[in-house]
């Protein structure tokens, strides 16, 4: 049996395939374990069915092995995903729909006679504006009389933080951050308030398995058998109890920060044309949003490029999402991300979740009113500066707020101003080793300048 | 069964999907029952003719 070396790092767990790179494209390896089951798939119209429903990513199959392994039987060319996220990096929202989308897939399952063998959201990806299973291999056979195998999986890795989300104010990618394969259901029953005791469904799906959770029962020790109908009626209760579930509203500085009066209609506006027609004149697929608020120069860059839109508060990753959804806007992916502590490789040797930064390098990075505030707020350099998006991108257009706009006064009220080195003329100076200066460009109705540097 | 090789479902797995659509069997039990008995002193709306036609189709 070869070992091949582009065998994605990610990719071990299932025995039935795995994906692997070559000459830049991602592809799934089917083994001739998984065979019944993909047969299955294929010939009862299921796989096809969720991708017309936009729910599975879209695959060709392949009649070549790659890698001459003698355990192939298809291989399969997935649409590419053109940036990957993972459950830590996403919003309230965005975690429901993974949730919701992965019980419709399930649902529609069985109605095939198949099951999902897998529940977690590392097999949800958001492509296309939506949420989209991604694993074609988490499909099994169902048997009457079986389990739903990964029901627990799924509970921990979605039903569980969005209800301590909806109870406890807390955010989801923090939790999923901490508990990357799921927050488990017996902490879960502990966080949540007295009171979910006296929901049927919370208590059913949390209270009640947290205390049997634990216990060791032989399958044939209980008399009743799972039946088809019966997980049916668990997802279609978890699908109500998860659709039911809304963040309470909470006002926090980020959201709304372009309505604010300190900032005027007109800046606003001003900048929005100037950043607009710089865009234009530019060459790009790939742009990096960064502190992108609730989007609003997100949406100023080309609809084919892939867009990427960071920002650190969940809630206004979370309105974006919700407005890319309703416009139906396929090409923006917003991501919740602490730029001062940016998503680090995760899982096995660092590399199953690769760190943010090391995904993808980006043609465009947009840096509005966010640079203040990593300088100021955070004490980086602008020498840091310069040297993070040198690393993440060829071209940048990044906006200088200064010292005397209100703004920072705001900022530097409580606090000793240390920052003598804080000006046009140093930002320049600490850019000009890895970036030239291509514009700078004044906002009217702001002491703001905007600046476009290219790489050199 | 492939899965059972490397996912596990937790010993308690299977029992509290026993209890919990035992559960929501009842749940759904009684609530066919009420819509039972609501039908004898609810009165449903005539069907109006789109729907009718809807029916015939």
């Amino acid at each position: 049996m070869n070992q091949l070396t582009n065998h994605h790092p990610a990719s071990f767990r299932d025995p039935s395939g795995f994906i692997y790179e070559q000459d830049g494209l991602v592809y799934r390896f089917v083994s001739t374990l998984y065979q019944t089951d993909y047969d299955l798939l294929i010939g009862s119209g299921l796989a096809d069915s969720l991708v017309k429903q936009k729910l599975l990513l879209p695959f060709i199959e392949l009649n070549e092995n790659h890698t001459h392994r003698n355990d192939w039987y298809k291989t399969l060319q997935p649409k590419q995903i053109p940036f990957f996220t993972y459950a830590w990096e996403w919003s309230f929202d965005q975690l429901k729909d993974a949730a919701l989308t992965t019980l419709a897939v399930c649902k529609n399952s069985l109605q095939k006679g198949m099951i999902l063998k897998d529940a977690t959201h590392t097999n949800t990806q958001f492509v296309d504006g939506s949420a989209k299973l991604i694993d074609t291999l988490s499909f099994e056979k169902y048997e009457e009389g079986e389990q739903w195998v990964a029901y627990r999986q799924f509970c921990e890795c979605f039903l569980n933080p969005l209800l301590i989300a909806t109870h406890r104010g807390m955010e989801v990618h923090k939790l999923m951050l901490a508990y990357p394969d799921g927050v488990p259901v017996g902490l879960t029953a502990q966080l949540l308030p007295y009171k979910t005791k006296f929901n049927p469904s919370v208590y059913l799906h949390v209270h009640l398995h947290a205390k049997i959770a634990g216990k060791s029962v032989k399958e044939g020790k209980t008399k009743r058998k799972v039946t088809q109908k019966n997980i049916e009626q668990i997802l279609q209760s978890l699908l109500d109890l998860i659709q039911s579930l809304k963040l309470p509203v909470k006002k926090t500085v980020w959201n709304n920060y372009y309505d604010e009066t300190i900032l005027s209609e007109s800046y606003l506006t001003e900048k929005k044309r100037t950043v607009s027609s710089l865009l234009s004149t530019l060459n790009y697929t790939s742009v990096i949003d960064l502190g992108a608020n609730e989007g609003e120069f997100s949406l100023l860059c080309n609809r084919e490029a892939l867009v990427v839109s960071a920002d650190f508060d969940s809630d206004c990753i979370d309105s974006f999402y919700r407005l890319i959804k309703e416009q139906k806007l396929k090409n923006i992916v917003p991501v919740v991300v602490d730029l001062t502590y940016p998503t680090p490789g995760m899982g096995w040797m660092n590399k199953e979740r690769p760190a943010l930064f090391s995904r993808k390098k980006f043609d465009v990075c947009l840096a509005l009113a966010l640079v203040h505030h990593l300088a100021i707020a955070k004490n980086i350099s602008f020498a840091q500066l310069a040297e993070f998006f040198a690393e993440i991108c060829d071209e940048l257009i990044i906006e200088f707020v200064p010292k005397t706009d209100p703004k920072i006064e705001e900022m530097l009220k409580w606090r000793e101003d240390v920052f003598s080195d804080y000006n046009e003329n140093e930002l320049e100076k600490a850019f000009s080793p890895l970036y030239s200066l291509a514009q700078k460009l004044p906002v009217t109705g702001s002491q703001r300048v905007l600046y476009y540097f290219q790489k050199n | 069964m492939i899965h059972l090789l490397y996912l596990d479902p937790g010993s308690g797995s299977y029992l509290i999907q026993v209890i919990i659509a035992a559960v929501l069997g009842v749940i759904f039990y009684f609530k066919s029952g009420w819509n039972w008995i609501k039908s004898f002193f609810v009165k449903t709306p005539p069907k109006t003719e789109e729907e009718k036609n809807e029916s015939v189709d």
